[in-house]
């Protein structure tokens, strides 16, 4: 789809994420890259170490349909997490990755190319990459405590 | 009292499940052929009105009642409540996590958790003990806790049986009753009802058939399904904001302004919107796929695996609560109302206090999918 040209880089502990410059962001760590008058839809780095290996991905809506921010979505399922997926925003899904269906591993093969989730519709305005490393260095403390509550239960 | 056997009411699964009609069944033919219990079976619990037979059937039963169904017990304790059913929280003990929450004293935090109530009114002084079906598809489970439950509440059936053959066993339940004349066997509990001809087959012990006939269900015919809130009032504190929140008029007030579910037929099926805004989490819908709005005791977490929804934009609960409830009034043809309406009070004037772990923790579980 493209050559990234340059990222930055947040550290999570020891682990490099890389954000690419040539994207913007949904600060619920999605990337967006235009395709067409759509913007391609998928997970950022971040968002990936902390699902590591995706064993199941399932829609709970049709394609061209659209959806308000915060709506469910869908649901993935990796080796060390779940979680329902929602909109980014309010828009479009215009369709879904159908390479994903059968091998979802490619969420973690390719996470910013191949692993593409779905293509999206949308005017709201998105994060340029700076800005959405900031939002990962202010939540970073509160998402390992969010990890560390849900073990310690 | 003495000689009254445990009355055991089984409520049946929705629906035609065999695996649970068969679960069902084991039970009441059991607990009939031991004579351990005085069983009965109703339709689904939760689908009954008021004025339904078998609603009216447990209406009737008094003394310590034992009651099994496809529910968290606290959603089958205030369903029944709800109904004029009522009694003191018996234990069991196939409800570890349920009893240990209501009954020991509450750690120093879960004061604000778990809000004090304002209770149920006019509680008899009985005990009713309502016990989750899922817990195990093993029969004797439960026969062995209603064995125990038995034994335990000092029913001193089985002295009497020995003297005076099983002549005190009948409390005038139509499901089962044994024959009173005297009967010199010894072992009356077990066998005893087969002597006389006027029994019916289905309590003919000596047989070892497997297919003894199992309890009529009373009123068992064409029960709808229904959806609507039942309130834990062990919980509930009166804050009356399910009643400003719900557009739909399914809350009232009773002549003592207590909250109560008036219109429950005005609830809209699948919306569990007002149980996300009650802050004391009071509002069960006992037929929900989240175990904490279902009625489960919070805390729980069926699976180890960590729950990224939050990061990955997922709404609170207010947000949910809302989002719900502009699709149902979309669909009655209303305007969606957003934020605008009926948005709970506790939320103005929180705003300067630092999050804390507390608050981590429960949004935590909030979006936890158990």
């Amino acid at each position: 789809m493209v050559v990234m040209t340059d990222s930055l880089v947040f550290l999570m502990g020891k682990f490099e994420a890389r954000i690419p410059v040539d994207r913007r962001y949904f600060e619920s760590h999605f990337w967006a890259f235009p395709a067409g008058d759509v913007l391609r839809v998928g997970f950022t780095a971040y968002a990936v170490r902390l699902l590591q290996d995706v064993y199941f991905l399932d829609w709970q809506i049709d394609p061209d349909t659209a959806v308000r921010r915060k709506q469910t979505i869908g649901e993935i399922e990796s080796s060390k997490a779940v979680s329902t997926m929602y909109a980014p925003a309010d828009g479009k899904i215009v369709r879904f990755n159908e390479a994903l269906l059968n091998d979802p591993s490619l969420i973690n093969a390719d996470n910013y190319d191949r692993g593409w989730l779905y293509e999206f519709a949308t005017t709201t305005p998105l994060l340029a990459a700076e800005e959405y490393v900031k939002v990962l260095e202010a939540g970073w403390e509160q998402t390992q405590r969010l990890l560390k509550n849900q073990f310690n239960e | 009292m003495a000689g009254r056997k445990l009355t055991v009411v089984i409520s049946q699964a929705p629906g035609k499940n065999p695996v649970k009609r068969h679960l069902e069944e084991e039970i009441a033919t059991r607990l009939m052929l031991s004579g351990t219990a005085e069983v009965s079976v109703v339709p689904h619990l939760y689908d009954l009105t008021s004025d339904h037979t078998g609603m009216l059937w447990l209406k009737s039963l008094k003394g310590n009642l034992v009651v099994l169904g496809w529910l968290y017990p606290r959603a089958i304790r205030w369903v029944l409540d709800r109904n004029g059913v009522k009694g003191q929280v018996g234990e069991s003990r196939l409800n570890v996590a349920e009893t240990t929450d209501d009954e020991e004293d509450p750690p120093e935090t879960a004061e604000d958790l778990a809000p004090q109530g304002i209770g149920s009114l006019n509680v008899p002084n009985r005990l009713i003990f309502a016990i989750d079906l899922r817990n195990d598809p093993d029969p004797q489970t439960y026969i062995s806790e209603i064995e125990r439950l038995s034994e335990s509440l000092a029913v001193p059936l089985v002295q009497l049986s020995g003297l005076f053959g099983s002549s005190m066993t009948s409390n005038g339940h139509p499901t089962v009753s044994t024959n009173g004349s005297p009967n010199t066997n010894g072992a009356a509990q077990t066998n005893g009802s087969a002597a006389k001809g006027e029994i019916t087959a289905a309590h003919d012990s000596n047989s070892n058939s497997p297919t003894p006939q199992a309890p009529v269900v009373i009123g068992g015919e064409n029960v709808r399904r229904r959806w609507y809130p039942v309130i834990d009032y062990s919980r509930c504190t009166n804050c009356m904001e399910c009643l400003d929140f719900c557009l739909f008029g399914v809350y009232g007030v009773d002549l003592t302004d207590r909250i109560l579910v008036e219109q429950e037929d005005n609830c809209k099926k699948g919306c569990p919107a007002c149980s996300r805004v009650c802050p004391a989490n009071a509002i069960v819908f006992p037929e929900h796929k989240t175990p904490a709005i279902a009625g489960a005791e919070g805390g729980a977490v069926e699976d180890f695996k960590i729950d990224l929804s939050k990061l990955f934009g997922a709404p609170s609960a207010l947000e949910m609560a809302v989002q719900e409830r502009d699709v149902e009034l979309v669909a009655d043809g209303r305007d969606a109302v957003g934020t605008a309406v009926g948005l709970p009070k506790r939320q103005s004037g929180l705003s300067e206090k630092p999050r804390d772990a507390l608050d981590d923790l429960m949004d935590g579980l909030d979006s936890l999918d158990l």
